[in-house]
């Protein structure tokens, strides 16, 4: 286990003993799990609104195909961005009770509703994801909030936004926080005339958002595997 | 026709290329029917004076007018009655015969149809050759193209740099009987340049000899160089005793020069005979006489030097 | 006399070998372009899209016509400059060398005329190249790779365009590489005045292109004052439509620059001309 991890245990541990009301986080993201889970396979239209520093670009709509248990694709005429990481890797990550340590951190009040915050840590070192922090609203069984660190995409937070299709645990909008450490290119390379350099300050690290917008859910009405190929 | 219309009036043509005086005060008139030798050494300035008249060249100072209209004010009217090959008939080599012709054509100022192409390709004699690229052609068969190239559109007047040069005897003869058809058969005005005297005489009416950009003579051509004057040279075996002969008659102002085997006359045609006589008189051996014309003589001098 | 003499040009153009250098050169390089791309496309792509790799994924046809065609113009703009020299610069000299200058001089035609005739000969042929240009770029690269958005890279970031909002960009952008070529041409056809042989002008165009390329690539301040007035800064402002958004300023200024480029030279070409003794 690196270093990292344990830091990240050692914490938990100590806030868990804080916590005089300890939950049950294992038992609160089977529910949430189990909830998801209703949902074997579904397709949504999507409109994706790419607010990201250095990228400029129109909304756009695309569908979304999924299937248990990790199958995925977004289906685009258009050129789509999506994060790395928010849509499987959440589900895979607590799918496997036996595969991560779940840890109850906090619990607080949103609009009248108990939320809990619960820290997700992989048992595995060979996983991609180190660290997950999901925000989950016990009443309803969904998660409103995740916050996934991984080794190679960084850290990004999303919240979730439910309406009709919450009995499965599918959000009608997402946000995806996206953290841009910067953007270079070799001048070369870019399609510029006449642009002096802007200043690097400019370039360095800033913060976007990509605001996924689901409607049209057909869920549970079977989709070919071929689609996933294609 | 007016034969006595000034087709081309060159007044006082001068032209300098930085310090170098190409042409200097020329001054010449051509009239309608005439075929006008343009004769000189190379390098003499018919080329340049040539390319005056047909406005290649700005001319230093001096008047042009062809067709009672100043060439500087009236190019273009001017330029559409004239037909002209300056120097080598140089067309697009990737184009055929018939379409070099009609891309001329097209800018001649007339509108001219592919019937007439034909005709002209055939009045020169390459018919069947049409459709040949120019890369193929011959420079005989270029020149002649050339020829075509200037009748095309019926010009009044005709201008031919050099016609003959690099053609073959018979191409020369071929070039030189279609000018006199042009005259003869056709009526038009020909002004063509020539460092062979031969040529111009067997062809011009009128003529001009110019030299280091300056005219030398000018004239009718039979007046010219059917001269009474002429060069006779004797070649006998006893100059020194002829000499003495000489002196003593009365051809004694007439003698131009001595050598060691010949002497030279400038004499008159009939004095050939008396001349002949008195050394045959004193017993002195002739073994040949050669006579030149005066002009002939110098234009020889001129190539020569 | 003027559209008659500019048929003739048409003509010549047409019927010279050389004129299909250009179009032959443009197809040679494109194929190898194409084939290229349809084998190692996606390293192109990452090179667009490996700023953002870590977080974010791309989803979508990228490598599609659209950008096939960017990627083209932007590679060609250094290339078909110089196909363009190659028959332009040929317009005036190689009539000297042919010879067949004095008989087009000796017709009744003025001399601005033939020359603005061979001008305007010049402009159909770089509007051929260009179109030659779009079949190949848009047309084949779609045929080849679909249709789809385009992500352009900038120094600032990615833009991406949808692709109903594209073509128009496209027309346009084409319109200004059309006029920058023009200039290119205009500039060989000037030049062209001034030689009696054909590589001359077609040497010192893209001499005087290199030149202006570098003193426009050097970062260096003396140059910074001469740079916007220089032509080659302005040839690739077809690259101005694929900005977002739209800079019309720079857009005009740089429509004025390569206008007043092709009237100053055309004003030299037509002095030169007209005041040449015609030797050859």
């Amino acid at each position: 286990m690196t270093t990292f991890k344990k830091t990240i245990l050692l914490l938990s541990f100590t806030l868990i003993y804080i916590n005089s009301k300890a939950q049950q986080p294992n038992k609160i993201l089977n529910l949430v799990y189990s909830k998801i889970n209703k949902a074997n396979n579904y397709s949504v239209d999507v409109n994706i609104k790419v607010d990201l520093p250095f990228i400029k670009m129109l909304p756009i709509n695309a569908k979304i195909y999924f299937k248990q248990k990790d199958k995925f694709k977004v289906d685009s005429k258009s050129i789509a961005i999506v994060p790395k990481q928010g849509f499987v890797q959440l589900t895979k990550l607590i799918n496997d009770t036996n595969a991560f340590t779940a840890m109850y951190q906090s619990s607080e009040s949103i609009n009248g509703n108990k939320i809990s915050l619960i820290n997700v840590i992989p048992l595995s070192d060979t996983g991609d994801v180190v660290l997950g922090k999901l925000w989950v609203d016990e009443k309803q069984q969904v998660i409103i909030k995740s916050q996934i660190t991984s080794k190679q995409n960084g850290t990004i937070l999303t919240t979730y936004e439910y309406g009709k299709y919450i009995d499965f645990g599918l959000p009608d909008v997402m946000v995806f926080e996206v953290d841009i450490k910067k953007f270079k290119i070799p001048k070369a390379v870019a399609a510029d005339i006449n642009t002096t350099q802007k200043k690097e300050a400019e370039k360095v690290g800033k913060k976007g958002k990509i605001i996924i917008k689901l409607t049209n859910y057909l869920v549970n009405k079977g989709i070919s595997d071929y689609v996933f190929t294609k | 026709m007016d034969n006595n219309f000034k087709i081309v009036e060159v007044n006082g043509l001068v032209k300098n290329y930085g310090n170098f005086c190409a042409v200097k005060n020329v001054s010449f008139d051509v009239y309608r029917g005439d075929v006008f030798g343009f004769l000189g050494p190379n390098g003499a300035g018919k080329s340049t004076t040539l390319r005056t008249i047909l406005s290649l060249i700005r001319p230093s100072s001096g008047v042009i007018k062809l067709f009672n209209k100043d060439l500087h004010t009236h190019r273009n009217f001017i330029l559409s009655k004239i037909g002209c090959i300056v120097e080598k008939p140089d067309f697009y080599k990737y184009l055929s015969a018939e379409k070099n012709l009609e891309i001329f054509a097209r800018i001649s100022g007339i509108s001219v149809n592919k019937k007439k192409i034909h005709e002209v390709i055939e009045f020169v004699g390459l018919k069947g050759r049409e459709k040949h690229k120019l890369s193929g052609f011959s420079h005989g068969m270029k020149q002649r193209l050339g020829i075509a190239q200037t009748l095309i559109h019926n010009p009044e007047l005709i201008i031919l740099d050099e016609p003959t040069t690099g053609l073959d005897p018979q191409g020369i003869i071929d070039i030189r009987n279609l000018i006199l058809q042009l005259k003869n058969e056709q009526g038009k005005t020909v002004v063509l340049s020539s460092h062979i005297l031969s040529e111009i005489e067997l062809i011009a009416n009128r003529m001009i000899i110019i030299n280091k950009g300056e005219t030398v003579v000018q004239g009718n051509v039979a007046h010219l160089l059917s001269s009474q004057e002429l060069i006779v040279s004797f070649t006998i075996d006893n100059v020194e005793e002829a000499k003495k002969i000489l002196y003593k008659s009365q051809f004694a102002n007439q003698i131009e020069s001595f050598s060691a085997t010949t002497i030279l006359f400038h004499t008159s045609k009939q004095s050939i005979p008396q001349i002949n006589k008195l050394l045959c008189d004193y017993n002195i051996l002739i073994s040949s006489i050669e006579t030149k014309r005066k002009l002939e003589d110098y234009f020889l001098k001129l190539i020569t030097n | 006399m003027f559209f008659k003499n500019t048929y003739n040009e048409l003509l010549k153009i047409a019927y010279k070998p050389r004129s299909y250098i250009g179009i032959g050169g443009i197809t040679i390089i494109f194929s190898l372009i194409l084939f290229a791309l349809k084998l190692d496309g996606q390293f192109y792509i990452s090179i667009i899209t490996g700023q953002f790799e870590q977080s974010l994924s791309f989803e979508g046809n990228i490598l599609n016509g659209n950008l096939i065609a960017f990627i083209i113009l932007q590679m060609l703009i250094i290339h078909v400059p110089l196909l363009i020299a190659f028959v332009t610069g040929d317009m005036i000299s190689g009539e000297s060398a042919m010879g067949t200058i004095r008989l087009l001089a000796t017709k009744p035609i003025s001399r601005s005329n033939i020359l603005l005739s061979k001008f305007l000969a010049s402009c159909v042929y770089t509007l051929i190249v260009i179109i030659c240009l779009i079949i190949m770029s848009l047309v084949l690269g779609k045929l080849l790779f679909g249709n789809g958005d385009l992500i352009v890279l900038k120094s600032e970031g990615l833009i991406v365009f949808q692709e109903q909002d594209i073509i128009w960009r496209f027309f346009y952008g084409f319109l200004i590489a059309f006029l920058s070529l023009v200039t290119v041409a205009t500039l060989s056809l000037t030049l062209s005045c001034f030689s009696e042989n054909s590589i001359g002008p077609i040497v010192s165009t893209m001499g005087i292109i290199l030149l202006f390329t570098i003193i426009g690539t050097l970062e260096v301040p003396v140059f910074d004052n001469i740079k916007p007035f220089l032509f080659t800064t302005h040839m690739a402002a077809w690259r101005y439509f694929f900005d977002d958004p739209l800079s019309i300023s720079q857009i005009i200024y740089s429509i004025a620059i390569l206008v007043a480029h092709i009237l100053f030279l055309l004003c030299v070409a037509l002095y030169k001309f007209n005041k040449k003794d015609i030797l050859s």
